[in-house]
Formats: structure tokens, sequence, C-alpha cells
């Protein structure tokens, strides 16, 4: 009962039986260590169900996985050990590596979509009429379902009707055929995930610049500073721990999209071009029956995810500052 | 006593969750069946008739899930790992041999004969999809593992208004047009009716991903040779075919440009009266029985075999090998496949033909039939019709791989031939993996037995 988890009523009864054992050194002690035992089990009982939880639901399926990657597999039937003969077949699929590269060019909406967002919520933090709608508005594209999203840009992106193209055509602009055409399909892309993403990261931002004490700011005025260095020396460096919290969300979030390339380019989009690492595992998986090497595709997509997160928190350690 | 209480506890959650997932409760509930399919409410509606008098014929209950279109395949194959694969489902011609060789497919071949179903009058196409002998698929003699749910025959079609107001000659029924005829009646039809000085009617505005196969074909090209080991795309009569489809576009501009191209917009401005011809398969006659303009039938434009040809689909109905009721299981997908009253009422929704040849041929003969030549259906169904070119190979990476690089060849930006070479060899490799594949998977379920 030495956790600091535990609630502390209980931990200052606990000691306070404890100590009326010592006190009394009768043979009843042992019937309070009898209580604090079964106290004990019932305690990793209940610790035992989100165990049990993680052991079959989390555990269980990635260790599967890691051995399924070791074979050949149709999802039905037998599995076939056959070493590491996926992985080497990854590191030739053409297809593979470019979806792979489409997933890194996707990332770049994260950089856009937090320039953005900030900028936003330092616009939503002043008083403005009608800001609640603003926020509201901005807020709107996070709740919408995925499918529903991708269905309507996938409308607004059409070449003859599309409301992109129209709108482009006002400003004299001739748009492309964005997501039948190569060049444009990824950035299309990419423009609708910033835009599904912007009120979300603008709500967590607006929340920390709020959370910038007042007294600072009002130190470095009263020291001279301009709009342009108190924002760069005291908002920015407050609003880190925020963008760090983004950055990592974001980039395991956006290394596994997949609902709105399936819906929005349901092959793949024109030469592969919007392909997703994840788009690519389940075509491999559920349409060509190859489960055992999507399988191995995904436990490479997880360990690169994993890297990249474990750099994120080391750059973050260093970094990183306390507020005195 | 608490120790013993917890223990208790905890081996009983775990024997529950044990044998929840240990369960082998294949097929379902013993006393129904249960009847998994994907499709709208015409299918449904007519399922769930033919369905009660099953129910009423035999006592037996069904139980039915539907499924939408997209997610059909990942519920079915999460319904196969979990051990609950439905007694009755739908099954798609390029799944049957994978299917087949993990025994999940029941082979049906002798109980639909005892029912007495005569098969002489299905579709031999729609039968012969679901027959597999161990190594091909769609043989005669192969043994019988599904009844076809339909059977989808792609025919091409034209908006008869339109010719006749550009003073164009109805096409012959019998006589198919030949490539440069048909470019000539293209070119005349593609014109600016409104006199803005941009064209708004084409002669056409084809897809390459579900109309380049009659190209080919008549051209006598194909995807691979007849065992289908060689992937045969690279050949000049193939390059010749998706020259020409692509040329329509690039060089003779006689359909919607690129930009206004995509293959929702063709299909709307054909029901617009905007093109002039565009394929027309029998799940369209619900739709375009209620345009404002008259459209029909015709073979396929023909290059320099002057065969016509057009590809012909299928979705089959089978019994898992796991079902507790097989025999009630085969029985149903006999009322599912061939029931009159459930084939009147697809067809009355006009969303397929007849899977009955007699039925058929009298619903072709209507004296009020639209489209008036129904019949043409009916020749692809049981003449010049063809499987697509992946229906029977084990998976279809390897025909989808030709499609996804093809942008630039239908942009005009690159030469058919060129492309074409340098795709083969990347076809040919995934088309081995496949045969390899199938072989594997047909030896394994060769040791089972």
């Amino acid at each position: 009962m030495t956790s600091t988890a535990t609630p502390a009523t209980t931990g200052l009864a606990t000691a306070a039986r404890m100590k009326g054992a010592r006190r009394k050194k009768a043979p009843l002690g042992e019937g309070s260590s009898r209580l604090h035992r079964s106290e004990q089990k019932w305690a990793l009982a209940f610790v035992a169900l989100p165990v049990l939880g993680y052991l079959l639901f989390i555990l269980y399926p990635v260790l599967f996985a890691l051995y399924a990657s070791f074979t050949r597999w149709n999802g039905l039937g037998a599995m076939e050990f056959i070493g590491l003969q996926n992985y080497v077949t990854l590191l030739g699929d053409e297809r593979f590596h470019q979806s792979m590269w489409n997933t890194i060019f996707y990332l770049l909406g994260i950089p856009i979509g937090l320039a953005l967002a900030l900028a936003l919520a330092l616009a939503m933090n002043r008083r403005l009429v009608g800001l609640t709608v603003f926020r509201t508005i901005y807020y709107v594209p996070v709740i919408c379902s995925i499918a529903a999203i991708a269905i309507l840009w996938q409308w607004a992106y059409n070449g003859d009707f599309g409301l992109v193209n129209q709108f482009l055509a006002m400003i004299g602009i001739d748009g492309p055929n964005w997501l039948s055409d190569a060049t444009w399909s990824k950035p299309a892309i990419v423009v609708m995930m910033v835009w599904k993403g912007l009120g979300y990261s603008m709500l967590l931002y607006l929340a920390a610049i709020q959370a910038v004490p007042r007294s600072l700011l009002e130190a470095a005025e009263l020291d001279g500073a301009g709009a342009w260095q108190r924002f760069r020396a005291i908002t920015l460096p407050m609003v880190r721990p925020v963008t760090f919290f983004l950055v990592v969300t974001q980039i395991i979030a956006s290394a596994q999209i997949f609902a709105e390339i399936q819906i929005m380019t349901p092959g793949g989009g024109p030469e592969y071009s919007t392909a997703s690492a994840v788009f690519h595992i389940w075509r491999q998986a559920f349409q060509y029956q190859q489960m055992g090497y999507a399988t191995s595709m995904a436990i490479v997509l997880g360990i690169l995810i994993f890297i990249i997160t474990l750099i994120q928190f080391r750059l973050n350690k260093r970094n990183s500052f306390v507020l005195d | 006593m608490k120790k013993s209480r917890l223990t208790a506890g905890v081996v009983a959650g775990l024997v529950v969750a044990g044998t929840a997932a240990c369960s082998t409760g294949g097929g379902g509930s013993s006393d129904g069946l249960t009847f998994m399919f994907r499709g709208g409410d015409d299918e449904k509606a007519a399922y769930q008739a033919a369905i009660d008098r099953f129910t009423e014929d035999t006592g037996v209950d069904v139980e039915v899930v539907v499924s939408d279109p997209d997610n059909y395949a990942t519920q079915l194959q999460a319904s196969i790992a979990g051990n609950q694969v439905p007694d009755v489902f739908y099954i798609e011609q390029a799944n049957l041999q994978a299917y087949v060789n993990e025994g999940i497919l029941l082979d049906i071949t002798d109980a639909v004969d005892e029912l007495g179903v005569d098969l002489d009058n299905i579709w031999d196409y729609g039968v012969d999809s679901y027959r597999y002998d161990g190594t091909l698929q769609g043989t005669p003699e192969g043994r019988l593992y599904g009844l076809p749910k339909d059977i989808g025959p792609f025919a091409f079609g034209y908006n008869a208004t339109m010719l006749e107001e550009a003073g164009v000659e109805r096409p012959d029924p019998d006589v198919p047009l030949a490539w440069d005829d048909w470019l000539e009646i293209l070119k005349e039809v593609t014109v600016d009716t409104d006199g803005d000085g941009e064209v708004d009617q084409w002669g056409t505005g084809l897809n390459v991903q579900w109309n380049l196969q009659s190209f080919v074909w008549s051209n006598g090209g194909d995807w691979t040779n007849e065992d289908r080991t060689e992937v045969t795309v690279d050949t000049p009569e193939f390059a010749e075919a998706l020259q020409y489809f692509t040329d329509l576009t690039t060089v003779h501009g006689v359909t919607p440009n690129p930009e206004q191209a995509q293959t929702l917009d063709t299909y709307q401005r054909f029901m617009a009266g905007e093109i002039a011809f565009f394929p027309v398969g029998p799940w369209d006659m619900s739709v375009y029985n209620e345009l404002d303009f008259e459209y029909d039938l015709m073979p396929w434009p023909v290059g320099s075999t002057g065969e016509t040809a057009a590809w012909v689909g299928s979705l089959g109905i089978g019994v898992s090998a796991t079902s507790d009721m097989p025999d009630e299981a085969v029985q149903l997908v006999t009322y599912l496949s061939t029931d009159e009253a459930a084939q009147e009422t697809l067809i009355d929704a006009n969303i397929q033909i007849p899977n009955r040849i007699d039925t058929a041929q009298e619903w072709a003969a209507e004296p009020d039939a639209q489209p008036a030549n129904r019949q043409e259906f009916l020749d692809i169904a049981e003449d010049y019709g063809r499987a697509m070119p992946a229906a029977f190979t084990y998976g279809a990476a390897w025909y989808d791989e030709l499609w996804v690089d093809i942008q630039p060849v239908v942009d005009g930006v690159r030469p058919a031939d060129e492309y074409l070479a340098e795709v083969q060899p990347r076809m040919q490799a995934l088309l081995d993996q496949s045969n390899e594949d199938a072989a594997r998977a047909a030896e394994q379920n060769a040791q089972n037995d």
C-alpha cells in the first residue's frame, strides 16, 4: 500500500491500522496483515482486468501479426512459414515504395495546418463580434463523418462542375482536374486534410494562448517589446507543448490515412499517386488475399511511425524548458 | 473463502472468454439458415419473396444479413475468420477458387442434381462460372460450387432520338459497325447545338477500365493466352485497340475532353441527352427507361476481326461447407437463383435479365419491350459474351496493374504500344505469382481431402 496511486484515505487508514498493530504487539497483528494481503489480492484482481484486456486485444494481435508477417497466408486458410521472404519482397515492391512516398508527402500538411491553426487561434483570441460563430464554423469539419467529408471534397474537386475550379475560374485561373491528374492529386488531398484538422488544432492553440500568463506579456511590453517580439519570445515558446502534442499525434494519424483515399480515389489515384501506405496494405490484404505480405508492410509502417515518434520525444526533451 | 471466490471469478471469466473465442459455430444456429448478401431495396424485396416461399415450403427459417456493396467482401472475410460463415452467401467469380481450396464452399453438384434443377435452362455462362475442376474455373466439366444470382451482359447502346434528329440511320441490330464507319457517325453528331462556340454534344464518352475489353477482343487481342499463363497485352492487336480507343478523345475529339470526362460525368451526360453512344448494362434499365429520349441496344463496333465482343459478369450464390443444414441451404440457393416469382420481381424492377432461358426469351420478345432490342442482352449471354479477363484467375492484382498507370495514355501524352510494352512484364510477374498461389492452394486442398 505504498503506491502513490492509492487514494490518500486508504493509505492513511492502512498506516493507522499498522501503527495500532505495532503498539499492541498482539497476535491480532497477523489478522491485519491478512486483511492487507486480501486487499492486495483484490487490488490485483482489479488491475488484472485491464492487463488481461491489453494482453488479449493488443499484445496478442501484435504478436500474431508479427508471426503472420513471416508467413504466406491468404487470410483464410493455413499459414505457411516463409521466414523473411515477405520483407525481401517489399524491398523491391515499387508500389509499396510509392505508397510510402505518398504518405510522407501527406505529412507536409501538418506544418501548413499548424501554422494556419496558430494564426487562426491568435485571431480568435481577440474580442470580435460573432467570435463563437467563427469558432463553431471552424470546428464543424472535426465532428463530421470522414466519409461524408471525402465525398463532399470529391465533388468539390470535380474538374468540370467542382466548386474549387468554379472558384478558380472566377479569379481567372483554369484549374486542373484535381483527382485525375497525377501532379495535383496529392496536393488536393493535403488541402482537404488541412481543412479537416484545422478546427481541432485551433482549439488547442486557443486554450494554450489563453493560458499564457498576462504578467509575462505585460512585463515584456513595459520593456518595450513590440507585438511581433512578444509573440516570438513569449507566446510561441509557451505554446510549444501543444505544438509538440499536435505534431506527434498528427504524424501518427496522417501516416495511417486511409478512408479519404479509398473514397476519393478508389483505385489509388492516377498512376497510384494518392495511394497511402495503409491503402496499399488494405488492397493487398483484402482485395488480393495477400494477408501475410500485407502484414509485413504494416509491421514496417508501424516500426517507422514508432521511430519517428521516438526521435520527436528526444528532440522535445532537448528543447523543453521549465517555467519557475 | 475469499481467495476461492476470487479464483473462481477469474476462472469463470477466462472460461467465458475462451469459449467465446473458440466456439466453432460455423453455419449459425441449427434451427435456421443465415443468408448474407449485398444489394439495394429491389433485391432485398425480391429475395424476401423467394425466402418467404422457401420458408413456407420447407418450414425452415432464414435470417437475412444485408451488407452494403463496398463492405461485403470485408464482412464476409471477417465472418470466415471468426468461424461464423453464413450458410448461404454471395460469391464473386474471382474468389471462388480460393474459397473452394480453403474448404469454405460446399460442393453442391449432387445436391442440385437431386433437387431436379434443370441447369440446361440457366445460362451456361452463369452455371459454368461456378464450376471448378481443381485447376481451371469456368469449365463445363468442373464440380459445381454455386449458382448464379444473375449474369450481367454489358451491351452497347445509343440515343435513338438524337440519331434521328441528326439524320443518322439507326444501327443495325445484327450487323456491327466497323470502327471507321462508327467514327464517321461520331464525328457527325459531335456538334455545338446552341451556337455558343463550344461543343456540347458528343459521339461517345467511354471509360477505359470498363469499356476497353470489347475493342481489344474484336480486334483479335486479349489479356492472356487461353490457359491464362501468359499476359498478352503487348501484342499489336491490343495496342491498336487501345490507341483507337484513346484517339477518339485526343485526336478526333468525339468525346468530352479529359477534364470533362470523368466516368460519372459521361454517364450523366448520356442521361442528359448530350452523348450519342454509351454502354448499357441490365442494371441500367431501371434508370434509362425513365429518360426523356428513346434508347436502344446494338452490337459493339468492331475492329479487324469483324466479330463483335462484350464482357458478361456474374455474381454467384454459394453454400458454406460448415453449414449444419447443407441440404436446406442448397435448396435455398435454387430458390434464390431460379424461383419464378423471385425472378419476376427482379425482372420487373428492371435490374437484371432473367436467369431462366425460357423466361428470358419471352421477356425479350415482349411487344412493348424497352429497350426494344432486349435480344442483344441475350445474344451476349449465350453467344458472344466473354468473362472479364481476371474473372477466373486467382486474384486480380495482375489485371488491375494495367489501369494504375494508364492515365497518360488516355490523355494522349504516351503512345499505347510503348506503355503496353512497359507494363507487360509487371503484369506477367503478378500473374505468375497468382498462378503459383493457385497451384499451392490446390495442392494443400488435395492434401486436406
